[in-house]
């Protein structure tokens, strides 16, 4: 062998975080190389996969999404199916709902989903709140009150109520907590350091450091994911070490790429196919960048970032 | 690749002779190092040593042409260190195995998908066309018909026939992928008979590296490297080594583009061919080969290499004209906004979203944000009525109602001035409001009131507009000055002296209280804070007027005979985008204590503001970058230097031109900062004076930490021979920084109360 490539392996990891509990559990990051980077140094835990459920998962009109939750009404019962997915790991209860521009879902009604979906499925969960600052101070809180013992993540904290947030879920219910930013490295590390600051422990965290469907300003997330990951490993910042979420399946399913139907546009071919290519595509640049988790929503994709995953690991 | 004095010192004669006029070899070294005395100098080096150095400066991955294309060229592992510079092409396979309905059911689809987003062509740039055993004509006839479809071509061909036939039918659009460590004798010969690019490919990593080597012992360095390994996890390894050791490692054999083919590692799977490809945008391929290139394909995968092959120092804009949403026609409201194509993006998706039927009009804003358009002048009623008369929108919409965002409500009278036909509605201030807005017709309200102000308009006799000419207008519209004693007042200043000179940024149009001021020529709050700029120990003042493209003279003038006469003719610089107002401040302008300050020019569409500061004997700041944010300090260099030639062609001196580096913010660019610091050393060398807006730095930090930033900042900058900078003075320590780097470098002479002075 004349020729042997330098090896890039950095004496700093991402923390490892663990999961769910039982037999489920799944842990995330503890890697010390970039991103599917196995001639370095082995990935110490493949990315996970997190299948999406929310209180409109049921009415989802996409023929491969409405034949897989056929004749389901509630959350728990999405969950439930959502759970058969081959090469799902884990479960993102969306409530979007409970947001009071929105359908204004209780508190209450919201955390007895969530119990109904925690009793059907022994699979680890991520929670993911409204985004209405105010309502998710109480709505995770709960959640995290209601799901205790249950060792799930609850997406997140951000800059404005990470306080109140980050101490009731991480401190009094023991949860994990996701701490979330867009785009700004600057900020998610700040974050960060404030969440250590009311007393969360690093190793309890996980990030959302915002992300797009590709082609809608993904540079912006693209060089984030870069420059977090790099700061982590090779400069060795503790306060950047957190594995990263990304919720590929939001974003990917709001753009109109996925969202046009064929009578908006002949050209482009069957829908479905083009929401599920945005998705694979999203979903595999936010792996690339450095998500150890990702959330997803139809079971073609999930089944094709699962073989991805598979193959680079 | 700058080399270092102990590179050469390694390959140096050491015979320490002084012949060059150094007194060592070693120092001799440093001094080519730095580009202060030419290598021939020393007449010892060996012809090794020399192309040694020779290929040490060359670029470390080498740019191929293949067609209208232009492959490598990199320069860096990720896109926030500088910019990708050549975006990945995509190339679809046929091969000998298929037949040929097939092959012209493939072209055909190929030819389907094409189309532009952002002002870019979307389509499959290449066809692979692959041979799988078949004889060489065979296999010309499918090279031909994939030449027929006008892309340009890839053949992998590993039979030496095979190829010669192909390479005589494609021309020289192609790249012949063929060479193994067992061909590549021969088949480097044909490529360059043919002069085309020869793809190199081996079963391992370390035989492609001797491959390349022998080939380019045999002198072929037009290469690309087909790094398809037995496995996705081995092409990524593969494509990671070879960019890796080229630019980091920087070993020049792997400093070529790559070939990544999906049709071999995820044969059939089209799914995975899109995920896979999603990677190899990403992670170094310079061709993807694909099965086919479907809608559900193209959309995500062009769409993503859009956005990582965007220069993250230049913003990516859409192009100015109607969009219509939820099938607006000619009877459906307009909306306005900028050319920025993130808040295009956010505001198409939110108008989207109400479901009303909207025509959304892009006008010309550089590719700026709102608020940043409209400061800098790129968005002002002139340039909306410009897009309007180019776009002919008044006979292509009916409708009459203009809705604008409503950050720059400020600008609805000029507006409505400028388009008398519209009713101007001043919109919500973010995107998020907008679908609330439309679905409940919130902009109803805003159109009677329009109406309503045009009825009562009609009823008046319109005055004639005349030009007035300077004098004029100080006569008829500059309100008399009066004198308020404001307890302070203005030392004066030496324009031979040397100390740092502090220019005063707090008199600034986007300070409502400021811009409210400008436009009743309220004294009071204008006179306050030079008072207190003044008292601080700004040099000169900056005095921002805004766009101010309706009265800007008459407005610069008041500002000025206002300021100059109450504060004993403190210097001023002049800062707007209207080039008449500067004029018109300069004619009266008292020199007494410095000339004035023309703010800004730039090496793009400001260059003229030097020709005017020329024109008028003024001091020009000239901001080094032309569209965007210069990538790096060449380019600054390059700037600098045209923009310093341009002055002293009109009789400026060379002390009259500032250059201004653009201070960049550390929340974002903190890796750019030692580039700024190593630009204002650059302009100093060059003997030349420089400024720029140096708070810039720690625009979003917290103010506590503000002051400290810039203090560090300045005393940074002082050391590499910033000459001023454009601060707020009333800063403390920022102030207290400066006059101790004045005292330490030595242009002002110490004494115990040098702060108090």
């Amino acid at each position: 062998m004349s020729f042997v490539p330098k090896k890039q392996a950095y004496n700093a990891q991402i923390n490892a975080v663990t999961l769910g509990t039982g037999e489920k559990a799944i842990t995330i990051g503890g890697q010390n190389v970039m991103p599917f980077y196995t001639f370095d140094a082995p990935i110490e835990n493949a990315p996970k996969i997190g299948i999406e459920v929310s209180h409109s998962t049921a009415s989802w009109t996409t023929p491969g999404l409405a034949e897989l939750y056929a004749g389901c009404t509630t959350m728990a019962e999405c969950a439930v199916k959502a759970a058969t997915v081959p090469g799902v790991d884990f479960i993102a209860l969306n409530f979007a709902a409970a947001d009071p521009n929105g359908e204004n879902r209780s508190t209450e009604d919201c955390v007895a989903d969530a119990k109904a979906v925690a009793e059907a499925t022994d699979l680890p969960l991520v929670v993911l709140g409204c985004k209405n600052l105010e309502k998710d101070g109480e709505l995770l809180s709960k959640l995290a009150e209601a799901l205790q013992g249950k060792n799930v993540l609850i997406m997140a904290a951000k800059n404005e109520n990470y306080k109140t947030v980050g101490a009731s879920v991480a401190l009094a219910y023991g949860q994990k907590i996701g701490a979330e930013t867009a785009d700004d490295i600057n900020l998610a590390k700040q974050l960060n350091i404030m969440l250590k600051g009311v007393g969360v422990a690093g190793e309890n965290m996980v990030m959302d450091i915002g992300t797009a469907a590709v082609g809608y300003g993904y540079e912006y997330a693209a060089s984030t994911f870069d420059r977090i990951r790099l700061a982590a490993l090779a400069q060795g910042d503790a306060d950047l070490k957190m594995p990263i979420l990304a919720v590929a399946s939001v974003d990917a399913w709001g753009v109109k790429e996925a969202t046009a139907t064929e009578e908006d546009e002949p050209a482009w071919g069957n829908q479905e196919e083009r929401a599920i290519g945005m998705e694979i595509s999203t979903a595999t640049a936010d792996l690339v960048g450095g998500a150890d988790a990702i959330v997803l929503r139809h079971p073609a994709a999930i089944a094709t970032i699962k073989q991805f995953i598979t193959e680079l690991v | 690749m700058a080399l270092k004095g102990l590179d050469i010192f390694k390959l140096s004669p050491k015979k320490n002779c002084k012949e060059c006029g150094s007194p060592t070899c070693m120092a001799f070294c440093m001094k080519v190092a730095q580009g202060a005395v030419s290598l021939d100098k020393c007449p010892y080096f060996s012809e090794e040593a020399l192309a040694t150095l020779n290929s040490a400066t060359a670029p470390l991955m080498k740019t191929l042409t293949v067609g209208a294309h232009k492959l490598g060229g990199e320069t860096v592992l990720y896109r926030h260190e500088k910019t990708l510079v050549n975006k990945n092409l995509f190339a679809v396979a046929i091969d000998t195995t298929m037949d040929e309905a097939a092959v012209d059911a493939k072209l055909a689809d190929v030819a389907k998908v094409d189309y532009e987003r952002i002002g870019e062509r979307m389509y499959v740039e290449m066809i692979f066309v692959a041979n799988k055993g078949t004889d060489a004509a065979a296999y010309a006839a499918l090279v031909e018909k994939a030449k027929a479809t006008g892309r340009a071509l890839v053949l992998e061909c590993w039979d030496v026939e095979c190829a010669k036939a192909a390479l005589a039918v494609a021309g020289k659009d192609c790249i012949l992928d063929g060479a193994t460590p067992e061909n590549y004798k021969e088949m480097s010969a044909v490529a360059t008979a043919a002069g085309v690019a020869l793809g190199v490919w081996a079963s391992n990593i370390s035989d492609l590296y001797d491959t390349v080597k022998a080939l380019e012992a045999a002198g072929n360095k037009n290469l690309v490297l087909d790094v398809t390994g037995a496995n996705a996890k081995e092409t990524l390894a593969n494509a990671v080594n070879v960019r890796r050791t080229a630019l980091k490692q920087e070993d020049r054999t792997f400093g070529y583009p790559s070939i990544v083919n999906l049709t071999k590692i995820a044969a059939g799977d089209a799914r995975m061919q899109t995920a896979l490809a999603s990677m190899f945008v990403e992670k170094y391929a310079s061709i993807i080969v694909m099965d086919g290139m479907s809608y559900a394909q193209a959309l995500p995968l062009y769409g993503l290499r859009q956005n990582i092959f965007t220069d993250p120092q230049k913003p990516m804009k859409v192009e100015a004209k109607i969009y219509p949403i939820n099938g607006a026609d000619e009877n459906s409201p307009c909306a306005l906004t900028v050319d920025f194509a993130l808040t295009y993006f956010l505001v198409s998706g939110e108008l989207e979203r109400s479901g009303q039927p909207i025509n959304l009009i892009i006008t010309d804003a550089s590719g700026m944000s709102v608020l940043t358009a409209w400061a800098a002048g790129k968005l002002s009623s002139t340039t909306i009525k410009k897009t309007f008369d180019e776009l002919d929108i008044a006979n292509k919409i009916k409708n009459r109602t203009l809705v604008i965002p409503g950050k720059v409500a400020v600008m609805k009278g000029e507006i409505q001035e400028k388009l008398p036909e519209w009713d101007v509605v001043v919109g919500p201030l973010e995107a998020v409001q907008l679908p609330k807005y439309f679905k409940e017709k919130e902009y109803e309200a805003g159109v009677k009131a329009a109406q309503a102000e045009r009825a009562a308009k009609s009823g008046t006799v319109q005055e004639e507009v005349k030009e007035l000419s300077f004098e004029e207008l100080l006569e008829t519209r500059v309100p008399k000055i009066e004198i308020v004693d404001m307890g302070v007042q203005y030392k004066g200043h030496n324009p031979e002296s040397k100390t740092f000179v502090t220019i005063g940024e707090r008199i600034h149009c986007i300070a409502p209280s400021i811009r409210k001021a400008m436009d009743e020529r309220d004294p009071a709050p204008i006179l306050e804070r030079a008072a207190a700029q003044i008292k601080a120990g700004a040099t000169y003042l900056d005095v921002n007027i805004g766009p101010a493209e309706k009265d800007g003279p008459e407005r610069m003038m008041w500002a000025v005979k206002l300021l100059q006469e109450n504060f004993n003719n403190v210097p001023l610089a002049l800062d707007t985008a209207n080039m008449k107002a500067i004029e018109a401040g300069i004619k009266v302008y008292n020199r007494a204590n410095g000339k004035p300050i023309v703010n800004s020019a730039d090496a793009g569409s400001r260059i003229g503001y030097i020709d005017l500061a020329a024109a008028n004997d003024a001091i020009c700041i000239a901001l080094c970058s032309a569209d965007g944010i210069a990538k790096d300090n060449a380019e600054r260099e390059m700037h600098c230097d045209n923009m310093l030639e341009r002055g002293l062609s009109l009789g400026m001196t060379s002390d009259d031109l500032w250059f201004d580096p653009l201070f960049l913010v550390v929340k974002g660019m903190q890796d750019k900062q030692m580039e700024v610091l190593e630009a204002i050393k650059m302009f100093s060398d060059k003997g030349l004076k420089s400024t720029g807006g140096l708070s810039n730095n720690s625009n979003g930090a917290p103010k506590h930490v503000r002051p400290i930033m810039d203090a560090t900042l300045v005393a940074m900058c002082m050391m590499q021979g910033l000459t001023s900078a454009i601060v707020n003075p009333n800063d403390l320590r920022l102030m207290e920084t400066i006059k101790s780097c004045d005292i330490f470098k030595n242009h002002t002479l110490y004494s115990d109360s040098y702060l108090e002075l």
